[in-house]
């Protein structure tokens, strides 16, 4: 349903935003775009909205070729875009129908689809109202059910519950997730919220500095870092900690450290066995816990640095 | 279809901000029923058979329009900034509706700013002469005068990306040529450098257009134009020239529009 082949955006100037990233998604998938901040993944959404026009490679919607058969690669598609984008002016239900209109839903469906929508997202006493006037959590309800009132065979959701109270983001979650269950809907959702990725994709794509480092299912991007891992902080510089660790054969090259935090996934050995090293090399540590792997930990490895800036 | 609802949007939208139909009127009404009397009285009109409320009146027009359109173009930047443009932009319709859909109701919110404007200086005792023939002289010129003031705010609003830098361009555009475009005066009072520039401006020939058909079937304006001896062919000139103008600026926002649409 969405096809990317080495698609990539160069801004003038020489900024590398994406490079030549490649995925696809299935018909009914919902795939999720993980990155840092300035990683590439608005970008990317940009390309497949058709307002960010690409650089190199291609990128198709339901098979339309987001630049050659824009109009119809727009058709089939629907966006929940990072910021708002409204009319505060304006009620909710007039933005429910404009979007019906330029998205060409017969009059006679527009209104159920409406009806429906409404119904579904709750916004029953907010529709009538001037969109200045709801919170960031109903704004947010309001601009999913726009979206959906053309009943799009590809969603974009870019980063739709950045600024929410968790309250508020939590439902939201449920909204989309409930949207899962219309298996004719492709979903491709962008996040920095790894728990939401784990909570609502089949597959996601990590992004970093333009370009896929991991593409996998949650389960097994997880998969990769054993069953438990071992976090500890240290008193002193990290790096240098997480060096002595890989030199006694404790730490793998997929454990990392990000300030004074160790994060090493144990695999095949005990936390005994890896806290008797930790002490045999004499390394000062405040606190040692273990847990299970999230894919916090799979990100933090594959993004490093500039994940904890942007956090 | 997406034309109308487009334009239906930015209606909404337009009638909601009762200032930007309020304020563009402020200065034009106060220029046709309190100075244009003033200055006949202090000066002595024209000195020809024209009324000189009725000539200036006709010349706050090219002051009205410019800042209606002005203000349409704001929103623009207003919609870019914190409105719904990108959801339009994500709409499976050609991006060049959108400039038509703001257009058409800045026609339409025009027209209904020169009729309170005539009607009120009509109140005022300002004497027109018009004829049914004159009548769409007059409209003609309107339009395609706000076609082209509504193309060079468009452009404006997608070229600049600051609503500061468009309000500091506002006077040097929509203001200094309308003191030589013969709105208070005849162009040929003007010294002889600046009445051959007036001639260069669209708005000298849209004036000179209205008030050969609401004002002046003689066309003096038209006259020091072109000193033709056929005012029906300095008519169809002026015409022309505005057209001109309309058309160009037209495609120039739409280019501009589209290309900011997409980065």
């Amino acid at each position: 349903m969405i096809d990317v082949r080495a698609l990539r955006k160069t801004y003038p100037g020489g900024v590398e935003a994406v490079r030549d990233i490649d995925f696809d998604v299935a018909p009914g998938e919902v795939f999720g775009l993980l990155g840092p901040n300035g990683a590439g993944k608005s970008t990317t959404v940009g390309m497949l909205t058709t307002t960010i026009a690409p650089t190199g490679g291609s990128a198709s919607l339901a098979g339309y070729d987001v630049v050659r058969q824009a109009l119809d690669a727009r058709r089939v598609s629907s966006v929940v875009f990072q910021e708002p984008v409204v009319d505060r002016a304006l009620s909710g239900r007039a933005h429910l129908e404009l979007h019906g209109r330029l998205w060409g839903v017969p009059s006679s469906r527009l209104a159920v689809a409406i009806a429906d929508l409404v119904d579904a997202l709750r916004l029953g006493e907010l529709v009538d109202r001037a969109v200045g006037t709801y919170s960031g959590g109903e704004r947010r309800r309001l601009e999913i059910a726009r979206a959906l009132v053309s009943r799009p065979r590809v969603l974009f959701l870019d980063e739709p519950t950045v600024g929410l109270d968790p309250r508020i983001r939590h439902e939201l979650l449920d909204v989309i997730a409930g949207l899962r269950g219309d298996g004719e809907m492709t979903i491709l959702l962008t996040t920095h919220y790894l728990d939401e990725a784990q909570r609502l994709c089949d597959r996601v794509a990590i992004i970093h500095l333009g370009e896929i480092v991991a593409l996998d299912t949650p389960h097994a991007l997880l998969a990769g870092l054993g069953a438990e891992i071992l976090e500890m902080r240290i008193d002193g510089d990290g790096p240098a900690a997480l060096a002595a660790l890989r030199a006694r054969g404790v730490a793998n090259a997929d454990s990392f450290a990000v300030g004074s935090t160790l994060t090493v996934p144990l695999h095949d050995r005990t936390a005994a066995q890896a806290i008797a090293v930790i002490d045999a090399a004499n390394l000062a540590a405040s606190r040692i816990t273990t847990r299970t792997p999230t894919l916090d930990d799979v990100y933090l490895r594959l993004t490093g640095d500039q994940m904890a800036e942007a956090a | 279809m997406a034309l109308l609802t487009l334009a239906r949007r930015r209606a909404a939208l337009t009638a909601r901000n009762p200032r930007q139909i309020a304020v563009p009127l402020l200065t034009p009404i106060l220029f046709a029923t309190v100075i244009a009397p003033a200055l006949q009285t202090a000066l002595g009109g024209l000195g020809t058979h024209i009324d000189y409320t009725a000539f200036v009146s006709i010349g706050t027009v090219g002051l009205l329009v410019p800042l209606a359109t002005i203000f349409a173009g704001l929103s623009v930047i207003v919609d870019r900034d914190s409105g719904a443009q990108r959801e339009l932009l994500a709409a499976p319709i050609p991006r060049r509706l959108l400039v038509f859909g703001n257009l058409l109701v800045a026609l339409a919110l025009s027209a209904l700013q020169v009729a309170v404007l005539v009607a009120v200086a009509i109140l005022r005792g300002a004497n027109f002469d018009a004829s049914a023939t004159g009548a769409l002289w007059f409209i003609g010129a309107s339009i395609l005068f706000t076609v082209f003031m509504y193309g060079v705010a468009e452009t404006m609003a997608s070229r600049m990306s600051q609503q500061e830098e468009y309000i500091a361009a506002t006077p040097a555009v929509a203001i200094l040529p309308w003191f030589f475009a013969g709105a208070l005066f005849p162009i040929g009072a003007l010294p002889v450098a600046l009445t051959e520039f007036a001639k260069f401006l669209p708005l000298t020939h849209a004036l000179a257009l209205m008030r050969y058909g609401l004002l002046d079937s003689h066309g003096s304006g038209l006259n020091d134009i072109w000193g033709m001896s056929s005012t029906t062919a300095e008519a169809f000139l002026s015409l022309a020239v505005v057209l001109a103008f309309a058309v160009a600026f037209a495609a120039l926002a739409v280019r501009s529009f589209t290309r900011s649409a997409v980065r």
